[in-house]
């Protein structure tokens, strides 16, 4: 048991749900990628931390170590990662931090009562007033500059698109 | 702290990171002149203005850093917090504490790899 009243099939159960948002609105979309792009951001960067202190010779160096020694700790690092599955893996960290901080500044927004809907009744099959045409344009601005993130990391890190 | 006082440090976190997230973007990918890859240019370890190096020995860049680390293990660490308080459907203590652990872990060894990064010559 996990909590109280809480088991293991439950907290399945509700991953299984909230994975699943295929015949829900948009806002679940929404919902759902700004949790899976948060968690895998969150693993990148736990990553990135301990990759970036790899650049410096790693965990057993405390000190400033001579300029040789980081030099090629960091050479020996590179040497690693640069490879096209780290190049296509950080493109698609690009598009999910490009998603996770426009779709961010959409739930501030909405969060502090900004460029939501009128309050009305609710209508069965209409969509909720919380997603209102402003935050539906901004969760579409959120894919659009992703892809473009995406894109942008791809040709920078192999040179994609130019010759 | 409260579930109010979390999300409202998650927002200002947030913005922190979009802030000194931009700084570092644009002095890693923005930065480049258009030639070749990022990997034979602003990652390279030295030499050039805008390579790994130089930024990191800049007093300013190097701070900026410091601040996204910061804000950016506030807001990993709570957002998973989070996230997991919403699968079992309560707060846990073990879960907290776990994440309070890895969350000062990364930023000790953060830090210590830009103050090392700043004061090599």
């Amino acid at each position: 048991m996990l909590a109280r009243g809480v088991g293991r099939s439950s907290v399945f159960q509700t991953l299984k749900v909230m994975l699943t948002p295929g015949r829900y609105g948009l806002e679940r979309w929404s919902y759902v990628l700004q949790r899976v792009s948060g968690v895998v951001v969150s693993l990148y960067f736990i990553a990135h931390v301990l990759e970036t202190g790899n650049f410096v010779g790693g965990i057993t160096v405390w000190g400033v170590p001579e300029y040789s020694f980081a030099e090629r700790a960091y050479e020996e690092t590179v040497k690693l990662l640069k490879n096209p599955v780290f190049d296509v893996g950080l493109a698609v960290i690009g598009f999910l931090v490009a998603l996770h901080t426009i779709n961010g500044i959409r739930l501030i927004l909405a969060h502090f009562g900004f460029s939501l809907g009128r309050p009305r009744r609710p209508e069965p099959f209409s969509p909720p007033p919380s997603f209102s045409t402003k935050q539906r344009a901004i969760f579409w601005l959120s894919i659009s500059l992703a892809v473009f993130a995406l894109l942008y990391t791809l040709d920078s890190l192999m040179r994609v698109f130019r010759p | 702290m409260k579930e109010r006082d979390l999300m409202l440090l998650h927002y200002i976190t947030g913005i922190g990171i979009l802030v000194f997230g931009s700084i570092h973007i644009a002095t890693v990918f923005l930065t480049y002149p258009f030639q070749g890859t990022i990997w034979e240019t602003t990652l390279r370890f030295d030499s050039i203005p805008y390579a790994i190096l130089p930024v990191y020995r800049n007093a300013l860049l190097a701070a900026s850093l410091f601040g996204l680390l910061l804000c950016t293990t506030i807001h990993a660490m709570n957002g998973l917090r989070s996230i997991i308080a919403e699968l079992i459907g309560a707060r846990k203590r073990w879960v907290e504490t776990l994440l309070v652990a890895v969350g000062a872990f990364l930023l000790v060894y953060g830090t210590r790899t830009i103050l090392i990064a700043n004061a090599l010559v």
